[in-house]
């Protein structure tokens, strides 16, 4: 088909035999772009005139490349009511329940510096005497900066939330040191974790608490659990007579006793108590700088034993479930105190000197107690190191102060013979010999001495800045603990931190406690021993060798019953 | 992230304990712009860093014309050379996942590698590849797994190229909440329309990706608000390291790794 193609003006002016007009076209078109669509009801001609009207509005580059970006967000803002035209609704921003939270912590913390103030005037002298007793809050913001030079820290917005929130928890609560030790993600929310020192006055208060609690509450609970399965037991047996009284036409078969398991749970390991051990510190956790501080409770050796077999994220609510194999007793709060007691123990690192063991005396007594649990305090006489030392890669220029918590659970080893000594010994050595006490590296063991992790050592360091070397620092991540690091400057200043979700970095990966293999249930003889089935071939041999003997030729006429009297005896 | 915007966004980055220092984003887009006029690239990131033993590898994106399949990867150890990362072969991405033992630091170095699954005599068994292939397959099972981006931030146009999108304004702060906003930077590896399909609001143009909400199990994307809700910020627990945030109703948004290249296999029990 050869025809020349026709629009469709010319179409009508063909058949109306109206000359085209430029008017009339124009009129068409229009006609045509204003038509409404079935669906939305919308016209292009609208739609064009906004998206021109948007574009020359907002001048916005490379218009022409963009265009359907454009006519699509036009089409969009048709779509979106606008509520504060019908009813005037207002909506708080998000931020306000955080907000809120925030504003009383300042107003507390205001109102107590304002009064320190007030005093300070008066009775300065007192005041200096005080200082012993006044919380020290560990600077963040000053440790803070220096994170951020060598990478790692808390963003400045947070920072300074999380300091004033360390100086309300140092109002609120019987703290007297508090350091903030680092966050730990959760899978809804976070935490911040702090970690303090108690007053005396609150430790000798969780002191006695915990020994009122402790030490005579377990023995109790044991005896009278087994009280009752003596009292279930006979109870049982006495059903058993009951029965047997009112039924005796059909006799019941007589069932063998019910096995008493023989099995000895392991003696429990004592709890090591507050201010001491794993217990030192006191951590508080919350979720969002300017909420309350929670207070963790204090760890059981148990918590740690588990805790090391398994993996688990934390979830951001401290009461929830854990459910673990092997079962964990206790919930997300008491996982987290001793993923914080692991983390602790195996990430605090200072320079060498930077701490330093306590006075003679103190040592003579923890001596006694064992080495997991002596004293150490800030070295006044630290120098530092020059940088060179402290990057060393073989790391013996670095120190751990966090005691190692050994196989048991505790830092201190618990000699689980102690008590049965004397037994023992007139018994005459039936028991196993007395274990060997555990033991780890002493405190302040230099970092050269970890264990290292498939062929990489266990901290990495890194120099800072390469071009301004003189403001460089020092900066050690660790790779067993992912997001725990520790900086020091060539000066006096050094600080750990630790910001990841609590996880151990276990090469190639996480492989469950698997289930204990189940016991027997008898003693396996000969004749629970499975054997093979015999064969055809065995049975016809069998057959064979039992074939009765072939009748005696003579006498047949009593033959047949001495045959059978005889294929009698066979079977 | 654009290398262009590191300043204004590395207090984002921060709030996962990470922190760009002022030295290594002086350097950074001193040498990556060097790197973009040299390969007339349309766009570069900053992709993240991988730890080594002896030297970090720092990794950087150039893109061209395509934002999905023309993304060139540059490595380097000291910001004086950036080397080009060879394409990630298969048999590279597999083998990278099976080693154990740290990367070194040294792109030439070979390493042995032993595929245990293989029986003994099998000569595929033990093999050899250089840590820069290593480097190659871990990173492409990052950006494979890892990598995303907002719904709206890549576009296909009509002729099949995808684009970062200029006018791109940010998710909303109801979308933000949502994993469902959230897209893998890769070629699709569900039925084009499984996103199409899934939502209201579809959008030929720019849901032609895998959105993350369908990857198994389903917690292993952690999605967290911060700054009051403002801000939302994308971890992976499979990849520990990777971090992805995005300002709500803005167009600032950015992707970092910064971590050891392993992969969490341990993920289910985590939940």
């Amino acid at each position: 088909m050869t025809q020349p193609y026709m629009c469709e003006p010319d179409i009508i002016a063909a058949t109306e035999n109206v000359m085209p007009d430029l008017n009339t076209d124009l009129v068409l078109a229009k006609n045509f772009l204003k038509q409404q669509s079935a669906a939305t009801g919308d016209s292009l001609y609208d739609h064009l005139v906004d998206i021109v009207h948007k574009i020359l509005t907002q001048k916005p580059p490379d218009v022409a490349d963009n265009f359907e970006q454009y006519s699509w967000a036009v089409k969009q803002e048709k779509f979106r009511p606008n509520f504060d035209l019908l009813n005037d609704i207002y909506l708080s921003p998000p931020q306000l329940s955080i907000v809120r939270q925030m504003d009383d912590m300042f107003r507390l913390v205001a109102s107590k510096s304002e009064k320190i103030d007030m005093m300070g005037e008066e009775e300065q002298e007192l005041d200096l005497e005080e200082d012993n007793t006044k919380p020290q809050v560990a600077d963040l913001i000053d440790h803070n900066y220096y994170f951020r030079e060598g990478g790692y820290g808390l963003p400045a917005s947070e920072c300074y939330a999380v300091y004033v929130a360390l100086k309300m928890l140092s109002i609120k609560e019987p703290v007297a040191t508090v350091r903030f030790f680092g966050k730990i993600f959760g899978t809804k929310a976070n935490y911040y974790v702090a970690e303090t020192d108690l007053t005396i006055e609150e430790l000798d208060r969780r002191i006695r608490e915990f020994e009122l609690k402790d030490m005579p509450g377990e023995g109790e609970d044991i005896e009278e659990k087994e009280e009752n399965e003596g009292e279930e037991q006979k109870e049982m047996l006495g059903e058993g007579e009951v029965l047997e009284d009112k039924n005796k036409e059909p006799v019941p078969p007589k069932l063998p006793p019910v096995p008493v398991s023989t099995w000895q749970p392991p003696p429990p390991i004592p709890v090591e108590r507050p201010g001491q051990g794993i217990n030192k510190k006191v951590f508080w956790v919350c979720n969002v700088p300017g909420e309350p501080w929670v207070c963790l409770p204090d760890l059981t050796p148990d918590h740690v034993r588990v805790a090391r077999l398994t993996v688990r994220c934390m979830t951001g609510d401290l009461d929830a479930e854990i459910q673990t194999f092997p079962p964990f007793d206790g919930t997300e709060r008491h996982y987290l105190r001793a993923q914080i007691a692991r983390i602790q123990a195996a990430t605090s690192v200072a320079p060498q000197g930077f701490y330093t063991f306590g006075s003679g005396e103190e040592e003579d007594i923890d001596m006694e107690e064992g080495m997991g649990d002596m004293e150490f305090n800030v070295n006044p006489y630290y120098h530092g190191h020059t940088l060179k030392d402290l990057l060393d890669p073989n790391l013996t220029y670095w120190v751990h102060h966090g005691r190692h918590i050994l196989k048991q659970g505790r830092t201190i080893w618990w000699n689980p013979m102690a008590g049965m000594e004397e037994g023992l010994e007139e018994e005459e050595d039936e028991g196993p010999p007395p274990p060997e006490p555990e033991s780890g590296p002493t405190l302040l063991t230099p970092l050269s001495e970890d264990a290292r992790v498939e062929g990489l050592s266990a901290w990495t360091a890194r120099r800072s800045s390469s071009l301004a070397p003189e403001r460089a620092l020092a900066v050690l991540r660790s790779n067993l603990w992912p997001g725990a690091v520790a900086y020091a400057t060539d000066g006096k200043k050094s600080e750990c931190m630790y910001i990841g979700w609590g996880l151990k970095f276990q090469p190639p990966n996480f492989s469950p406690l698997q289930l204990p293999r189940p016991q027997d249930e008898y003693p396996v003889g000969p004749e629970v021993m499975e054997m093979a089935d015999p064969t055809f071939a065995d049975e016809e041999a069998y057959r064979i060798a039992h074939l009765p003997p072939p009748p005696p030729p003579e006498l047949p006429g009593e033959g047949e019953g001495f045959g059978e009297e005889e294929e009698e005896d066979e079977d | 992230m654009n290398i262009h915007k590191l300043w204004e966004h590395r207090e984002y980055m921060n709030v996962n304990g990470m922190m760009l220092t002022s030295e290594l984003i002086s350097i950074l887009q001193n040498s990556l712009t060097l790197l973009q006029v040299e390969n007339h690239f349309t766009h570069v990131q900053y992709w993240g860093q991988l730890y080594a033993v002896d030297a970090d590898y720092h990794i950087a994106v150039g893109i061209d014309n395509d934002a999905m399949l023309d993304r060139k990867y540059f490595y380097t150890t000291d910001f004086k050379f950036w080397g080009l990362l060879p394409r990630a072969k298969r048999r590279y991405k597999l083998l990278s996942l099976l080693t154990t033992f740290p990367f070194r630091g040294d792109p030439t170095l070979k390493i042995k590698i032993l595929d245990e699954a293989l029986e003994e005599n099998h000569p595929d068994r033990c093999q050899v590849i250089k840590e820069e292939s290593r480097l190659a397959g871990t990173i492409s099972n990052i950006c494979d797994e890892a990598e995303i981006c907002a719904r709206g931030q890549l576009i296909k146009q009509p002729d099949g190229t995808v684009v970062i999108n200029p006018n791109f304004y940010g998710l909303t702060g109801s979308e933000a909440k949502q994993l469902k906003s959230y897209l893998h930077i890769r070629p699709s590896q569900q039925r084009w329309n499984t996103n199409l399909l899934s939502r209201q609001d579809y959008n030929y143009s720019m849901d032609f990706l895998d959105s993350i909400d369908q990857d198994i199990p389903s917690g292993c994307w952690n999605l967290s608000l911060e700054q009051g809700g403002s801000v939302a910020y994308l971890k992976s627990l499979y990849w520990p390291g990777m971090t992805y945030f995005h300002k709500a109703r803005t167009p600032d948004c950015g992707f970092l790794y910064v971590g050891n290249g392993r992969k969490n296999l341990d993920v289910p029990f985590l939940l």
